[in-house]
């Protein structure tokens, strides 16, 4: 529904981006929280929230599979446009103008930036390692000892790192570049927010 | 035993040999472990294996099952050769001093009077020689040829280390070790005790085997002692209490049976009562009239009179040499002599030897009635075959057996009132806890029931035998179901005059003016009340003999023989471990084994006793005067010392369809069974918590054995011998060495009973594979050492 | 402050009666289970959630001959305790005054994280209530005066409870006596990495602690300790910092704006 609003749209994330990302959104801060409720007994009381300690043990594991698994799609779908190429390097480089808003000598941006993708790749890791480590930490009694050992610290270990990313993450795509959420919700932003943000995509499908 | 449990903390020396008191007796244990710790006592323990007593031992030495008497008679060797027995004790004490007829002897496994014939021996050539008056002459020097020390020594001289470890299978290291820790109690301020359990009863030999360990015991002036002694340590809570009351082929209070032969009253007394050998020997039994009369009185009451000798043909009487023990009986039922029987408390088909015997057996009675906490093994021996499956094809299937089988609950332990006697000979008295549960009944109840219903049945209907059952005494105030308060009043005995309880066995008439049910219980419930619910932690002598706790039979007494531990004068061995002291007019201390107010020199310290000493000599068993080594009846090897006479001569041989014994050949391998320290017998199988601490059955294999055979830990091994077959997961272990006897390699394997065909957990009975071969004396079957063989299943 | 309470375990007074197991169920309501046979004395291979006290069998050659040790294991209720240092929820392990290391059914959440702090490999998981328990020292029996059950079963006193002080006396003396028996490696055990245990062993051979199936050198795991010490300070930084960050960002800063519709 477009209603009055006549002014020129490209879409950005099509629906099933968009699900998938919420998919993974929903279940990475259910997990965030409850894995944070058993992080310090400070913040316990985010157990009560979410139903109880015994609740979070039981459903933080099948939390964290579900996040898992939605990565899964998201990753099937982006991991070949999130590889970085040479300008990516170079934006990476400059990156400290780039949270200035500094526009001069940082190259031009692809559908996502260095920033994005170096997230998406950061997350995948630590998917990957909370993934594997929480399969662990899930069954301690079928586990060896060995693994359990390194289980503890890695799964934590990728938590921060996780976390400190997402950090980022929702701050830039809520609070720094208005616009980002609107087209991870609704899908499309404006001819000239592509072209602040992403010049290089912008002329791709702007066809220029 | 002849000290008790609490008196092992006061020994130097702790034997444990055919027991393993860790893993069977581990709360009596404690006072082993305290005597270590205490005393920095030495703990010697002779095993085929490597129990749980072995393990906190300090020496141990593994042997061949059946040669105790090769190793206790070797340690007799050692000691006689080293010269370490103690010279006063053994001339004052014991029958070394005596001089044997002209003519005894031994030689090439027999002694002197050997009658092939009748397979027993003629003891006259065994007796003592007499002076005019009656009594023994003796050589108070010892050194007269005929004399029972130069006997002793002639016959163990060939018991020398050599021959003892190749016979037990040890090293001769091994033996020397612990011969020397077990003889340096042989002096006045060391004592050394021996723990011993069914590893030496169950023999075709035990009784010998138990006359090896007091000789032993007796050269080292370890009788009477403090921390010494002969200790049986009793399988069962309350096993000795049925021991003393006479139900393994006796009457109470150790009384014989009356024999076919012993006619009159007149005639039992004069063949059961001694008469004394030696002019100081006080020779208790010859009390045994007044035992006898009274336990008459209390039999049959008002019915026994003067007149009618007391109600003795009211007795039952077995032929001259008929043995009603556990073994005869089995046998005749199995030929069908039987009609019916009672089994009260016990579970024969798991208990007695060669299963497949006991089953048909069983299954020849017209009717059984069993009295049990649980359904065991012999309720349901009918089912054996179902339940036991291929462990019993010989045996007939349900359909084809006739048996009317009766099972009546009855109440445990913990249900019931009454005492219950410990291996220290403490009678312990207790109440029931909780009432028994559904349609359960004390056995006295079920006793007086089927007695008075019985008695009613003759009255009304008359018929064989009415009498002995008519004129029976059942004078209790509720006669269906009497307090057991009454039974132990009555076991007590009273005046019947006056109606005073009696205070001591002194008191007991002949004249029928006494009634006493078990002269050696006189004192346990006086006028003074029930000595046995006594709990007085007093401990005058520091001892530990605690003479306020319970009551002790015979008259309360901690240690038997004490007067031994004192020398002529009533100076006792050892200054800090004096039982007794005299001071001039009487005894104090533990109740005297010797007249209260004798001085020391006027009687001999074994009361019991026609001699008045210990016997090192005794010509009252059937095998001999000195315990010789036999192998068992089954056996690897011959009779390393007489291969002509390789097994005890007169062990009785059964020749029925199942009475089967195996050769070397066949079944190369020796087992041993044995308890566990998680089950009790056949009864924890029941119970949640036994099953759990050790669930499966098992089968303990040396590791070279199983290495030989290609037999992997938990593999399913099938152990067979001459009679049948067990199965179960081998047990691979180091704790059961292979021994070295006459130049080869003996493997021994051990199976733990405690399974069966019913119970919360299952398994085979192990008595499947044991002989029916029994101590000629005892009748105790031979559980430790028959041959089996060993094979992958 | 209350004493610290210990249970002594004189391993060469044990003689693997299992009288310290039953009664350990016993008193504990524990649910009876049937073992599965494994080449062992031992009643089961290991410790198990209804199972908080077992004598491990172990037979070894000595020089001198075989040698069959017997050591009960348990919680050893350390003072440093690895499971209580991993536990996530609050009030569900809890270190008594005094010294006991209890395991509080309600506040557990099943995590198992106490499996994987606990050097001794201690607590087990019950995947019936999925909660995880362990030998209390019986603090309910302690707290109104009596001895723990496994204590008052042991008829060798091999088992003594008392306070840490006096027990650790008597352990070093009774080792003292073994090695003047000539029992050279004789000691006791007591755990110095997790700072004592108040369940203290005198072993014959506490040079080879296990060969009674005892670790040799207990320490909490170093992954633990990372874990609950610097990474926990890393964490937070990063949590409270990347939140502190983005807020001075968005105050300098701002967002950054784009001309929409160009």
């Amino acid at each position: 529904m477009r209603g009055t609003d006549l002014k020129p749209r490209i879409e950005r994330f099509n629906a099933a981006e968009r699900v998938a990302h919420w998919m993974v959104a929903i279940c990475f801060l259910y997990s965030a929280f409850s894995g944070l409720s058993l992080w310090s007994h400070r913040f316990y009381w985010m157990a009560a929230v979410l139903g109880g300690g015994e609740t979070v043990r039981a459903w933080h594991p099948i939390g964290g599979a579900m996040f898992a698994a939605a990565l899964g799609v998201l990753f099937v779908k982006w991991a070949r446009q999130m590889v970085l190429d040479r300008d990516d390097l170079a934006w990476l480089a400059v990156g400290h103008r780039y949270a200035m808003h500094e526009e001069e000598g940082v190259p031009e941006s692809g559908r996502f930036n260095a920033g994005q993708k170096v997230l998406f790749w950061v997350q995948t890791a630590g998917a990957l390692m909370l993934l594997v480590s929480g399969v662990v930490l899930w069954f301690p009694q079928a586990m060896p000892r060995a693994l359990r050992l390194a289980a503890v610290f890695v799964h934590p270990l990728a938590a921060v790192v996780s976390l400190g990313a997402i950090i980022v993450h929702i701050y830039m795509s809520t609070l720094v570049v208005p616009g980002a959420l609107r087209a991870m919700t609704k899908g499309w932003v404006r001819p000239g927010w592509a072209k602040a943000h992403h010049g290089k995509w912008y002329r791709e499908v702007a066809g220029k | 035993m002849t000290n008790g449990w609490t008196d092992v903390s006061n020994a130097d020396v702790i034997l444990v040999m055919g027991g393993n008191p860790a893993e069977n007796h581990p709360v009596g244990f404690r006072f082993v472990m305290e005597a270590r710790r205490r005393r920095k006592a030495k703990l010697v323990c002779v095993d085929p294996r490597f129990t749980r007593t072995a393990a906190v031992s300090d020496c141990y030495v593994p042997m061949r099952a059946g040669t105790d008497i090769a190793f206790l008679g070797g340690l007799i060797h050692y000691i006689l050769e080293n010269k370490l027995w103690l010279d006063e004790y053994v001339k004052q004490h014991t029958n070394a001093p005596f001089l044997v007829k002209e003519g005894f002897g031994f030689s090439e496994g027999h002694f002197t009077g050997w009658d092939e014939s009748q397979g027993g021996y003629d003891r006259s050539s065994w007796q003592y020689e007499l002076d005019t008056s009656g009594h023994v002459r003796v050589d108070p020097t010892l050194e007269h040829p005929r004399s029972v020390f130069q006997l002793l020594r002639q016959h163990y001289s060939r018991y020398t280390p050599d021959a003892v470890a190749n016979i037990v299978g040890c090293t001769k290291e091994e033996f020397l070790r612990a011969a020397a820790l077990i003889a340096s109690t042989g002096k006045p301020d060391r004592t050394g005790t021996i723990l011993y359990a069914l590893g030496w009863t169950q023999h075709s030999h035990a009784v010998q085997l138990i006359r090896a360990a007091a000789i032993l015991q007796l050269l080292l002036g370890n009788i009477g002692m403090p921390g010494g002694g002969v200790n049986a340590q009793r399988g069962h809570a309350n096993i000795q209490g049925s021991t003393d009351m006479g139900a393994w082929n006796m009457l109470p209070g150790y009384l014989k049976l009356p024999r076919a032969n012993q006619l009159t009253l007149q005639d039992y007394l004069k063949a059961n009562t001694p008469r004394a050998l030696r002019p100081n020997a006080w020779n208790y039994w010859s009390n045994t009239p007044k035992f006898m009369v009274s336990l008459l009185k209390a039999y049959y009451g008002q019915n026994a009179t003067a007149q009618n000798e007391f109600g003795y043909q009211n007795l039952p009487k077995t032929g001259e040499n008929e043995n009603w023990g556990w073994a005869y009986f089995f046998d005749r039922m199995s030929r069908g002599e039987l009609e019916g029987l009672i089994s009260f408390g016990m579970n024969p088909v798991a208990n007695g030897p060669n299963t497949a015997k006991m089953l048909a057996a069983l299954a020849k009675l017209k009717w059984l009635i069993v009295v049990e906490n649980f359904e065991t093994e012999t309720a349901s021996f009918w089912k054996a075959r179902k339940l036991g499956d291929k462990f019993y094809t010989g045996f007939a299937s349900p359909a084809q057996i006739q048996t009317e089988c009766f099972l009546l609950p009855a109440a445990c332990f913990a249900e019931k009132d009454g005492s219950f006697v410990n291996s220290s000979r403490w009678v312990q008295w207790k109440r029931a806890a909780l009432p028994p549960p559904g349609d359960a009944k004390t056995d006295q109840e079920i006793i007086s029931r089927l007695l008075l219903d019985l008695k009613s049945l003759y009255q009304k209907e008359g018929g064989r035998g009415a009498k002995p059952l008519l004129e029976m005494s059942w004078d209790y105030a509720n006669p269906a179901h009497p307090s057991l308060d009454e039974v132990a009043r009555e076991i007590n005995g009273r005046h019947l005059s006056s109606r005073q309880q009696l205070k001591a066995s002194s008191e007991l008439q002949e004249d029928g003016s006494t009634m006493c049910g078990n002269w050696i219980y006189c004192g346990s419930w006086t006028e003074e009340g029930n000595q046995m619910a006594r709990r007085g932690q007093e401990d005058p002598t520091g001892l530990g003999l605690y003479p306020n706790w319970a009551w002790s039979w015979p008259a309360n007494r901690r240690i038997l023989y004490n007067r031994a531990s004192a020398d002529r004068e009533g100076k006792p061995w050892d200054a800090r471990r004096a039982p007794l002291r005299w001071d001039g007019s009487q005894w104090s201390g533990d109740t005297p084994d010797y007249k209260g107010d004798a001085s020391p020199e006027s009687l001999g310290a074994f009361i019991m006793l026609p001699e008045g000493v210990a016997k090192l000599y005794a010509a009252d068993f059937l095998e001999g005067p000195f315990p010789e080594h036999y192998e068992p009846a089954e056996s690897p090897v011959k009779n390393p010392l007489h291969q002509e006479v390789s097994t005890n001569p007169l062990a009785p041989v059964f020749h029925g369809e199942f009475d089967r014994l195996g050769e070397a050949k066949d079944f190369p391998y020796v087992a041993i069974t044995y308890r566990l320290t998680e089950h009790f017998h056949y009864w924890t199988k029941h119970v949640a918590s036994g099953s759990e601490l050790q669930t499966n059955f098992f089968v303990e294999v040396p590791e070279e054995l199983a290495r030989e055979k290609g037999i992997r830990a938990g593999d399913r091994v099938r152990v067979r011998s001459a009679r049948g077959f067990v199965e179960g997961p081998a047990l691979v272990t180091k704790r059961i060495r292979p021994l070295r006897v006459e130049g080869r390699t003996v493997y021994q394997i051990g199976i733990p009973i405690h399974w069966g065909f019913v119970g919360r957990v299952r398994g085979p009975l192990v008595n499947n594979l044991t002989p029916s071969v029994f101590d000629p004396n005892s009748g105790t079957p031979e559980y430790k050492g028959f041959l089996v063989n060993l094979e992958k299943a | 402050m209350k004493q610290t309470v210990a249970k002594l375990i004189d391993t060469t007074l044990c003689i693997g009666c299992k009288a310290c197991e039953v009664a350990c169920q016993e008193w504990n309501d524990q649910e009876f289970s049937q073992g599965v046979f494994h080449n062992s004395y031992q009643t089961m291979p290991d410790l198990a959630a209804h199972f908080w006290n077992l004598i491990k069998f172990h037979e070894v050659e000595k020089p001198a001959g075989p040698v069959w040790l017997m050591a009960k294991y348990q919680c050893m209720h350390c003072a440093d305790a690895g499971c209580l240092r991993a536990c996530p929820a609050p009030g569900a392990i809890i270190q008594r005054e005094n010294g006991i290391i209890d395991f509080v059914e309600e506040n557990c959440i099943g995590c198992g994280y106490c499996i994987t702090g606990c050097p001794f490999d201690v607590p087990r998981l019950s995947p019936r209530t999925n909660k995880v328990y362990k030998c209390s020292l019986c603090s309910d029996r302690v707290a109104v005066g009596l001895s723990p059950a496994c204590i008052k079963a042991c008829p060798t006193s091999c088992l003594t409870f008392g306070s840490r002080a006096d027990l650790k006396f008597l352990a070093e003396k009774r080792a003292e006596e073994l090695r003047a028996e000539g029992f050279s490696a004789a000691g006791v055990y007591d755990g110095p990495g997790v700072g004592g245990t108040n369940v203290l062993y005198v072993l014959k051979y506490a040079d080879e602690p296990e060969l009674y199936g005892l670790p040799k050198d207990p320490k909490i795991p170093w992954t633990v300790r990372l874990w609950k010490g610097p990474l926990k300070w890393v964490g937070n930084t990063i949590f409270f910092g990347g939140i502190l960050a983005a807020i001075v960002h968005y105050l300098k800063v701002g967002p950054k704006e784009a001309h929409e519709d160009d």
